[in-house]
């Protein structure tokens, strides 16, 4: 047994140095040092995390919803209030969409996902932060932020919360507080009501309409 | 020469030892397929791993989210090709046996908060397989743990590279005297 025990420490501390090579190397690798979720904070959702129990459709199981209880939505409403962070709604992300001053970048959309999610359709036109590796994008991005007027920031949505981590990114980086609006509905809202979607690279011209799921 | 107690090897016998092997290279394989999933997202599972809040410190839940994945390839890919047999197995349980009492604390914590049936709660636990049913997923590391204990037991000795990184050590070996000649 001895032996075994030897073995699987050496295995353990090969294969932790060997890891942690291959995170530097990887294109995809992580940061270490950076804190990426910020200050624990109570909510529903971290007690319980992201369940998914659609499954419950044809059961008999009464599910039982208590009122007091605020939804994410409600809690990402109230810590964005807290930073001086406004939430908007499809309707207004949509008025923005097809404001003329979009033409002229003074109203931006920012995608806060990852290369291959972006990659795989974003709002046209929209510009990436890749919230967890944003050295790639922050200098171009930066001087448009500064001179933008309006600043829409969105991931996912649902229980995606890189939208509101990458506008208090934002924030940090000196980008005023008033420019910056978080759409909580964030992508899946954007398809679910049938928006475009532009696929590729920014301005790539491929857009895909109708999308309704 | 064949000495008078060796006896050829059975079909029987060696249906362990076929067993072994097929033992090691599924869990060395699954360990592979599921540790590159997540390796190639490694931010996807930083955010799952940050929902079991099971650290606090930014830098060790990035440890755990940035090397965990290449580790678990790591040891897959000792398992697969039959090197340190028994201590690559044993770091499976380690790894196997805490996770998958976290994925059932949360599987249960979730049914009751929700008030459904156990057997319905399914979500992506970060096992590198997307979202599951956690009873399934119970069942799946049960029989993985299982096989690893075979494993750090002895099975799965045949088609290693190096079964083991120190040969035990043998005992003395019977010194034969040579016999006087006569005459």
């Amino acid at each position: 047994m001895k032996n075994v025990l030897a073995e699987a420490l050496v295995v353990a501390v090969a294969g932790a140095a060997l890891a942690f090579a291959a995170n530097a190397l990887s294109p995809r690798g992580l940061k270490l040092s950076r804190d990426f979720f910020g200050p624990a904070r109570p909510s529903p959702t971290n007690a319980v995390p992201a369940p998914t129990n659609a499954v419950a459709a044809d059961t008999n199981v009464v599910t039982v919803t208590t009122t007091n209880t605020p939804s994410p939505h409600e809690l990402l409403a109230a810590r964005l209030r807290d930073k001086g962070l406004t939430l908007v709604d499809s309707n207004q992300v949509v008025r923005l969409f097809h404001d003329p001053r979009c033409q002229q970048s003074l109203v931006i959309f920012v995608d806060a996902r990852e290369d291959e999610y972006y990659k795989k359709g974003h709002i046209p036109g929209a510009y990436q932060l890749d919230y967890y590796r944003p050295e790639n994008y922050l200098a171009a991005l930066l001087p448009l932020c500064q001179l933008a007027e309006q600043i829409v920031v969105y991931c996912n949505g649902g229980n995606c919360e890189d939208s509101e981590f990458a506008a208090n990114f934002l924030l940090s980086a000196s980008v005023p507080k008033e420019k910056l609006l978080v759409y909580g509905g964030g992508l899946n809202e954007w398809v679910t009501n049938g928006l475009p979607l532009e696929i590729g690279e920014r301005l790539s011209g491929q857009i895909q309409t109708n999308l309704v799921r | 020469m064949i000495s008078p107690a060796y006896t050829a090897p059975t079909s029987s016998s060696r249906v362990p030892d076929i067993l072994g092997v097929l033992a090691r290279w599924l869990v060395g394989g699954l360990f592979i397929y599921m540790g590159l999933n997540k390796a190639l997202h490694p931010v996807d599972f930083l955010k799952l791993v940050h929902q079991y809040e099971l650290v606090s410190t930014p830098f060790l839940l990035n440890a755990i989210g940035a090397a965990l994945p290449w580790f678990e390839v790591f040891c897959g890919l000792l398992l697969v090709a039959g090197i340190a047999v028994r201590g690559s197995a044993l770091i499976m349980v380690v790894m196997l046996v805490p996770f998958t009492l976290v994925v059932l604390k949360r599987a249960l914590a979730i049914s009751a908060a929700e008030h459904i049936p156990f057997t319905q709660v399914k979500f992506d636990c970060g096992c590198g397989t997307g979202e599951v049913f956690i009873w399934r997923k119970m069942i799946e590391n049960s029989v993985l743990i299982l096989l690893s204990l075979w494993l750090i037991a002895g099975a799965g000795k045949k088609l290693c590279a190096r079964f083991a990184l120190w040969r035990a050590r043998a005992p003395n070996p019977i010194t034969l005297r040579p016999v006087p000649s006569r005459g």
